[in-house]
C-alpha cells in the first residue's frame, strides 16, 4: 500500500488549529521520535504520514504532487500553482486562518474608490508621471488575473514585496498594494484603504488534495476527507 | 546564425526582404525586461521567460523583435525613414507549440505617407505569405481604431469618456462593461460628506488644501506620486462623468458600429453610410481608412478577400491605426499579425515622434501550413 503523506503547518497558531481540527476529526497524530520532530503518523489508519512543513512550502509540495494533503492558506495554493483546480481539490474550509487578498490604495486616493477607478488613473498614469503605476505585492498571479483577466487593466507594473508590502507606497517603491488583510488595522495605520470590489480572494486554511489517479482507489482518502468535514 | 536551424524557407525569406527593400537586423537574444512588461503590461510576465543578471537586473529571453528593433534604432541615432526587416528566435511559454520558434517580420519607421505605408506592410505580409505558402488561400481582417476614436468623438461623448472607451478598445468585454455604466450611471458612493460638499461648492483649492495638509500629517507626501491637485482634479471629472448617460440611440449606434464586419470593399461606403444615418462627422478617420484602401487597390491587392471587423484592436496604448491579421481559410491560426503603433517609439524614448508600422510571421504555424499545402 502506497503511502498517503499529510502535510501540516509546522509552526505558529495555524499549527495548533490544524492539530485542533485533526483531532475533532478522530485523526490523532503522534509524532515520530521527539515531540519537536517533523514527522508525525496518524493513529488508526495504515501507512498515513505526517509532514510538517512551511506554509508555502506546502503549496509547492502540492504543487509538485510531492504530498498526498496539505493544509495550508488557499491564498498561497492560489499564488503558487497555475492552472490550481485541474492540480487540486479544496477539500476543506477549515475555519480559521482568515484572511482577505485585497487591493489597497493611499486613503488620500479620494478619488479612487473602485477598480474601475483604479483602472482610469492606471491609464493616464506614464502620461502623467513618466512611468506605469506600480504595485506592491508578494502575490503577482493572483494580482495580475484580477487586473487583467477580471478587471480589463493591463498597464501596470508589480514591484515584488516580500514582506512589510503596507509600507511601500509611503516609502515611494510602488504606488498601491495588494496584500493580505484580516481585520484591516494594519493598513488602516499605514493610511491605505481597500476598494469596494477590491477584494481579490477570502482566503482561509483549506485541507487541500493533489489530485492523483492513485487516489480513486484508494479508501483511505476519502476515510480522511470524511473524518475532517464531519468535524467542522 | 547557423542555417541549419532556420526554417527550410529561410531563403526566400530574406530574398524577399531584400526586394522589398528592408535591412535585415540581428538583436541580442537575452534583453532587459523592463521594456516589454513596460509596453505589454504584466499580462506578459507569465508569458516570458525571466532571469536576473547577477547585480539583480531584470532580464529576459527576446519574446518578440519590435520593441528590440525599435529600441536598436533608438540607441543608433540613425535617421528615418527606415525599413528592417528580422528573422530569428524568439521566446514564450506557450501552451501549445513550442516555446522557441521563429519569427519574421518587417519594421517600417518614420514613413510619414501613413496610408501608403500601411497599404505596403499589408502588401509586404500578403506578397511573403503568398511565396512561402502559394497554394493557401489567404484571408485578412483589418480593423482601424482611430475610426472607432472618431465615432466615439463624434458621439460628443466627455473626454474622460473618450479616453475610457478608446482604452478599452479590442477588449470586447471591458468594452461592454463601460457602455453598460454608460446605460445605467451610477452615483460617486463612499465620499466624505464634507468632501461632497466642497465639491458642490466648486471648491477645488480648498480641497487641494485639505489634501495636501492631509499628506504632510500622515507622511504620505514625501513620496506621493499623485499630487494634492491631480487627486482633487480626477475627483472632480469622475463627478462629472459619474452623470454622463448616453441615450439609447447613441448606445444602439455605438453597438451596432462595433459589430459591423463586411468585406473591406465595401467598408468605405459602409462607413459612410453609418455616419449618414447616424448623423456623425467622421472626418480624417474615414478619408484615411479610404486612402489606405485605395493604395491597396492601387497595389494591385485583392480587397475582395479581406473583411474589415470593427471591433478589431489590440488594447495597448501604442497601437494608433490599422491592425490586421493574416489566417488560411477555414483555419484561425494566425499566419501573420500586424498593425501601427504611431506612440511606440517616443514610449520606448524616442525624443521626436516616429510614425511606425509593421507586421510579424508566425514561422512555426506558417511551416504547419506548408505541411498541409
Amino acid at each position: 500500500m502506497n503511502a498517503i503523506t499529510i502535510a501540516l503547518p509546522s509552526k505558529g497558531r495555524i499549527k495548533e488549529e490544524t492539530a485542533a481540527v485533526f483531532e475533532r476529526a478522530g485523526l490523532s497524530i503522534s509524532a515520530v521520535g521527539n515531540d519537536r520532530s517533523y514527522r508525525g503518523r496518524i493513529a488508526g489508519i495504515e501507512g498515513v504520514e505526517i509532514a510538517y512543513l512551511s506554509a508555502s512550502e506546502i503549496a509547492r509540495e502540492l504543487a509538485a504532487g510531492a504530498v498526498d494533503f496539505g493544509v495550508t492558506g488557499e491564498d498561497l495554493v492560489r499564488e503558487g500553482l497555475p492552472g490550481v483546480d485541474a492540480k487540486v481539490e479544496f477539500c476543506a474550509r477549515l475555519g480559521f486562518g482568515h484572511a482577505d487578498v485585497v487591493v489597497a490604495v493611499p486613503e488620500i486616493w479620494l478619488d479612487v474608490e473602485t477598480m474601475a477607478d483604479l483602472g482610469d488613473v492606471a491609464a493616464d498614469f506614464r502620461a502623467r508621471h513618466g512611468r506605469r503605476l506600480q504595485i506592491a505585492t508578494k502575490y503577482w498571479r493572483l494580482t495580475q488575473q484580477f487586473f487583467s483577466a477580471k478587471h480589463g487593466i493591463q498597464l501596470y507594473r508589480i514591484v515584488e514585496s516580500l514582506g512589510a508590502t503596507e509600507g511601500a507606497p509611503a516609502a515611494g517603491q510602488a504606488d498601491i498594494i495588494v496584500d493580505i488583510t484580516s481585520t484591516g488595522s494594519t493598513l488602516r495605520a499605514n493610511h491605505l484603504k481597500v476598494l469596494s470590489d477590491g477584494v481579490i480572494l477570502k482566503s482561509e486554511a483549506c485541507l487541500v488534495r493533489a489530485r492523483k489517479p492513485v487516489h480513486d482507489e484508494d479508501g483511505r482518502i476519502s476515510q480522511i476527507i470524511e473524518a475532517v468535514r464531519a468535524s467542522l | 546564425m547557423p542555417m541549419i536551424d532556420m526554417p527550410e524557407f529561410a531563403g526566400d525569406l530574406l530574398a524577399e526582404f531584400a526586394e522589398r527593400d528592408a535591412e535585415r537586423v540581428n538583436t541580442p537574444v537575452i534583453q532587459p525586461a523592463e521594456p516589454f512588461l513596460d509596453m505589454a503590461g504584466e499580462d506578459l510576465r507569465r508569458r516570458i521567460f525571466l532571469t536576473e543578471s547577477e547585480t539583480g537586473e531584470s532580464l529576459c529571453l527576446r519574446p518578440e523583435f519590435t520593441i528590440p528593433v525599435c529600441l536598436r534604432h533608438i540607441a543608433s541615432a540613425t535617421g528615418t525613414p527606415r525599413r528592417y526587416a528580422y528573422l530569428g528566435e524568439v521566446f514564450r511559454q506557450r501552451r501549445d507549440g513550442s516555446n522557441e520558434f521563429y519569427q519574421a517580420g518587417i519594421e517600417d519607421l518614420g514613413d510619414k505617407a501613413t496610408a501608403a505605408a500601411d497599404a505596403r506592410a499589408i502588401g509586404d505580409a500578403l506578397g511573403i505569405l503568398k511565396r512561402v505558402l502559394p497554394k493557401v488561400d489567404l484571408r485578412l481582417t483589418l480593423g482601424d481604431q482611430a475610426v472607432f476614436e472618431a465615432v466615439v468623438k463624434a458621439l460628443g461623448l466627455p473626454h474622460g469618456w473618450q479616453r475610457r472607451l478608446i482604452h478599452a478598445f479590442g477588449d470586447m468585454a471591458h468594452l461592454e462593461a463601460l457602455l453598460e455604466r454608460l446605460a445605467r450611471p451610477q452615483p460617486v458612493a463612499g465620499l466624505d460628506p464634507d468632501i461632497s460638499a466642497m465639491m458642490a461648492a466648486g471648491d477645488e483649492a480648498g480641497l487641494v488644501e485639505r489634501l495636501d495638509r492631509t499628506m504632510q500629517e500622515t507622511g504620505y507626501s514625501t513620496n506621493a506620486s499623485r499630487s494634492p491637485a491631480e487627486i482633487a482634479k480626477r475627483l472632480k471629472e469622475k463627478l462629472e462623468l459619474s452623470q454622463t448617460r448616453l441615450d439609447g440611440t447613441a448606445l444602439l449606434l455605438l453597438r451596432e458600429f462595433l459589430t459591423l464586419q463586411l468585406p473591406l470593399a465595401d467598408a468605405p461606403a459602409a462607413l459612410a453610410g453609418f455616419a449618414d444615418a447616424a448623423g456623425l462627422k467622421l472626418g480624417d478617420a474615414v478619408s484615411l481608412f479610404s486612402a489606405r484602401l485605395q493604395s491597396l487597390a492601387n497595389a494591385g491587392a485583392d480587397i475582395s478577400a479581406m473583411t474589415y471587423r470593427a471591433a478589431f484592436g489590440r488594447p495597448l496604448d501604442y497601437y494608433t491605426g490599422l491592425v490586421f491579421e493574416v489566417t488560411a481559410a477555414g483555419s484561425t491560426a494566425v499566419l501573420a499579425g500586424g498593425g501601427r503603433f504611431d506612440r511606440l517609439m517616443t514610449l520606448l524614448g524616442a525624443r521626436e515622434h516616429i510614425p511606425a508600422v509593421g507586421f510579424s510571421l508566425w514561422i512555426d504555424r506558417i511551416e504547419a501550413a506548408r505541411a498541409r499545402q
